[in-house]
C-alpha cells in the first residue's frame, strides 16, 4: 500500500534523511519510531506530497507521491504535528470545508462528516466553535479531518501529543478501531504507543531507518533486554568472570547501585550486575547455583524482560556510542530504568 | 474543470465565512464606512465642497454679468468622490490581504491546503474572490450615497459615468489585493505583510511620479503601467480598453506569483 524506497532529504547542506525505505502493507499500522528530530516530520511529509524528495521515490497506493501528486493527495489522510484548523469554524463547518477540498462528491459529504464526528465522539461538539475546543479536542477534530474523505492511507503525526492519559487512550482505541479497513502510519517518541497500537515498527535514527521489524521479532532478536539484574556481595570481578562462563549468558555488565533518590549508593561491598541471556536459554538457576557454590551471598535476582525502550534505546544510541565514550552506555541505562 | 470549480467555490466560501466572524472585518468595514459618509459631506456639502463652489461661481457670474458656465454638478461630485476613495483605498487594502496566506501559514492550516487534492492556482483563485466580495460589500453603501447625488440631479445625469467608476473601483481593489495577496504568501507574520503590501502600493504611486517627471516616451511607457493612471481616467469616464488589460495583468500576475511562491516555500522549506 505504502512503498518507500530509498528516500532523501537534504536542506542546503545538511540532510535530514538519508536512505529511507520501508513498506506498510493493506491494513497494518506502522508506528514510525524516533527521538525528536530524527526525520519522521521530514518523511511523513514527503509522503504526503507536502514537501518533495531530494531522490528516491515513494508509492501510495501504486502512485508516485511526486509525479501523480493529485492522486495521491486524494487516497490520504494526514493529520501534521499541529492540527491544521481554522479556528472561527465550527467542528462541522470545518469538517465540511475539508470533505469539498479533499473531493468529497456533493451527495457524500453530510454522511461521511457524520461518521467522522462519529468516530472521533465529536458529534455533541458539531456546533461548537473550533477556538473554543479543548487541546484534546482539536486533536480529535485534527484526526476527523484526516479521516473525512474515507482515505486509504492515513498519515499521523504525533497524534496524542500534549493529551491527558484518558484522551491518549481514547486516541489510541480510534486508531486501532481504524486499522484493517486503512494502512496507517503512525509516528510518535511514546514507545507504549506503539507496542499498544502497531503491528509492526520502523525506527529511525538521524535520518536513517535503523531498523524495520513487528515488534515481537524485533524484541527477540535483540540481545539487549532478557536477562537477570543481580545484587550480590563479594568480589565484582570474579562473579563477573564466572558468570561469563556459564552457558547460556551472553554478557554481564555492572551497573550503578541506585538509592531510592535516583543516587549512586556505595553500600558495603554490594555490586548489581546485569546478565544478559541468549535468546532462548533460561540460565536462571545455573546462575544461582554458581554464585552459591562460589561463596556469594546473593541478595537480589530479579528477571528483566526486554522493552520496547531496551530496543530503542540500543537503536538509537550504537551510533553515539561509536564516537563518542562508551562509559556513557551505563549512564543511559540507568536514565532509562 | 468541474473538480476545480469546486475547489475554488470551497475555498472563496470559508474565506468569506472568515470575514463573518473577523472582529478585523467589522472594524474596518466601520471605519471604511464612517471615512466615506465623511467624504460625501465634505465633498458635497463642506467649506470648499462642490455645492459651494458653484454657489461661489454663480454669485460672481451675476456681479459680474458673465453668463453661468454649465456645471454638471453630479458628475463632478462623482469624479472627486471616487478619486478620494481611490487614495482612501490605499489604506485599506492592504488590512484586507495582509492575512490571507500569513494567517494560514502561521496556523499550519497551509500545510491542509497543500497536501488536499486542489491545486495553488485554485486556492489563490479562491481567496482572491472571497476578500473581493467582500471588498464589494464595504463599497455598496457608498452606492446609496452617490444615488441620493444622482437622483437630486435635473436633468437626469446617464449612469454609465458612476458604473465606469466603480467598476474602475473594484479592478484598482482586485489589482492591488492580488499583489497583496503575494506579499502575504512570502511571510507568516500578517502585520509585515500588511506593512510591505502597502510598500508595493507606494511604488506604484512612484512610478506615477517618475513617469510625469521623466516625460517623453519612457516616462510614457512607465506610465501605462500605472494604476492609478488608468483609475483616473475609468472615473473620468473615458474607458479604455488597454485598462482593462492592465487591470487584469495586474491580477493573473499576483495570482501567478501567489502560486509560485507557495510552491517555491513548500520545497524550501525546512
Amino acid at each position: 500500500m505504502i512503498e518507500v524506497e530509498h528516500l532523501n532529504k537534504v536542506y542546503g547542506s545538511t540532510s535530514a534523511i538519508e536512505d529511507v525505505t520501508f513498506n506498510v502493507e493493506e491494513g497494518e499500522i506502522l508506528g514510525f519510531l524516533g527521538p525528536n528530530g530524527a526525520g519522521k516530520t521530514t518523511t511523513m511529509r514527503i509522503l504526503t506530497g507536502y514537501l518533495p524528495a531530494t531522490s528516491g521515490t515513494a508509492r501510495i497506493a501504486g502512485f508516485d507521491v511526486h509525479e501523480n501528486s493529485l492522486a495521491v493527495r486524494q487516497k490520504i489522510g494526514y493529520l501534521p504535528e499541529n492540527p491544521p484548523l481554522y479556528p472561527e469554524m465550527t467542528v462541522e463547518g470545518f469538517l465540511f470545508f475539508v470533505s469539498r477540498i479533499k473531493g468529497v462528491s456533493a451527495g457524500d459529504r453530510k454522511n461521511k462528516v457524520a461518521a467522522a464526528m462519529e468516530r472521533c465522539n465529536l458529534t455533541d461538539k458539531r456546533h461548537v466553535l473550533i477556538r473554543k475546543l479543548s487541546k484534546g479536542y482539536r486533536q480529535r477534530v485534527g484526526i476527523a479531518q484526516a479521516i473525512v474523505h474515507d482515505p486509504p492511507a492515513i498519515v499521523l503525526d504525533e497524534p496524542t501529543v500534549g493529551l491527558d492519559p484518558r484522551q491518549i487512550i481514547d486516541v489510541r482505541n480510534l486508531i486501532k478501531s481504524l486499522a484493517g479497513s486503512h494502512t496507517i502510519i503512525l509516528s510518535t517518541h511514546i514507545l507504549p504507543e506503539v507496542s499498544m497500537t502497531c503491528n509492526r515498527v520502523a525506527i529511525i535514527n538521524r535520518g536513517k531507518v535503523v531498523t524495520t521489524n513487528t515488534l515481537d521479532n524485533l524484541m527477540n532478536e535483540l540481545t539487549g533486554g532478557s536477562g537477570y539484574e543481580l545484587e550480590l556481595e563479594g568480589d565484582a570481578a570474579l562473579a563477573k568472570q564466572m558468570l561469563q562462563n556459564l552457558a547460556g549468558v551472553n554478557l554481564v555488565e555492572s551497573i550503578p547501585m541506585l538509592g531510592g533518590d535516583g543516587k549512586k549508593v556505595l553500600e558495603q561491598n554490594r555490586v548489581r550486575m546485569r546478565v544478559v541471556s541468549e535468546t532462548g536459554s533460561e540460565p536462571g538457576s545455573a546462575i544461582a547455583s554458581a554464585l552459591y557454590q562460589g561463596g556469594f551471598s546473593l541478595h537480589e535476582m530479579r528477571r528483566i524482560n526486554a522493552t520496547l525502550e531496551d530496543v530503542f534505546l540500543q537503536l538509537t544510541r550504537e551510533e553515539q556510542t561509536l564516537e563518542s565514550h562508551p562509559e556513557n552506555e551505563e549512564v543511559n541505562v540507568g536514565e532509562a530504568a | 474543470m468541474g473538480i476545480v470549480l469546486g475547489n475554488i467555490i470551497a475555498i472563496y466560501r470559508r474565506e468569506l465565512q472568515t470575514y463573518f466572524v473577523s472582529p478585523l472585518a467589522y472594524a474596518i468595514a466601520g471605519i471604511f464606512w464612517f471615512l466615506a459618509g465623511l467624504f460625501f459631506v465634505l465633498i458635497l456639502l463642506g467649506p470648499d465642497g462642490i455645492l459651494a463652489a458653484v454657489a461661489n461661481l454663480e454669485i460672481r457670474a451675476q456681479r459680474f454679468g458673465f453668463p453661468m458656465p454649465a456645471i454638471d454638478v453630479p458628475y463632478e461630485f462623482i469624479k472627486v468622490f471616487l478619486d478620494r476613495m481611490g487614495w482612501l483605498l490605499l489604506f485599506i487594502l492592504p488590512i484586507l490581504s495582509m492575512g490571507l496566506y500569513a494567517e494560514e501559514r502561521k496556523r499550519g492550516t497551509l500545510e491542509l491546503l497543500a497536501t488536499s487534492p486542489i491545486t495553488n492556482w485554485a486556492v489563490a483563485v479562491g481567496k482572491l474572490m472571497g476578500v473581493l466580495t467582500f471588498f464589494i460589500t464595504l463599497i455598496l453603501p457608498l452606492i446609496v450615497l452617490e444615488a441620493m447625488v444622482l437622483s437630486a440631479s435635473e436633468p437626469p445625469s446617464p449612469l454609465t459615468v458612476p458604473l465606469l467608476g466603480h467598476l474602475g473601483l473594484i479592478l484598482l481593489a482586485a489589482s492591488i489585493l492580488s499583489l497583496g495577496m503575494f506579499v502575504s504568501s512570502l511571510t507568516n507574520s500578517t502585520i509585515l505583510s500588511a506593512v510591505l503590501t502597502f510598500a508595493v502600493i507606494l511604488m506604484l504611486l512612484f512610478m506615477d511620479l517618475v513617469a510625469q517627471t521623466i516625460g517623453g516616451p519612457i516616462g510614457a511607457a512607465i506610465g501605462h503601467l500605472s494604476l492609478l493612471k488608468h483609475y483616473n481616467n475609468m472615473i473620468q469616464g473615458i474607458f479604455d480598453s488597454s485598462s482593462l488589460i492592465l487591470f487584469f495583468s495586474y491580477i493573473i500576475l499576483g495570482i501567478f506569483l501567489t502560486a509560485q511562491s507557495i510552491d517555491a516555500f513548500r520545497f524550501q522549506r525546512q
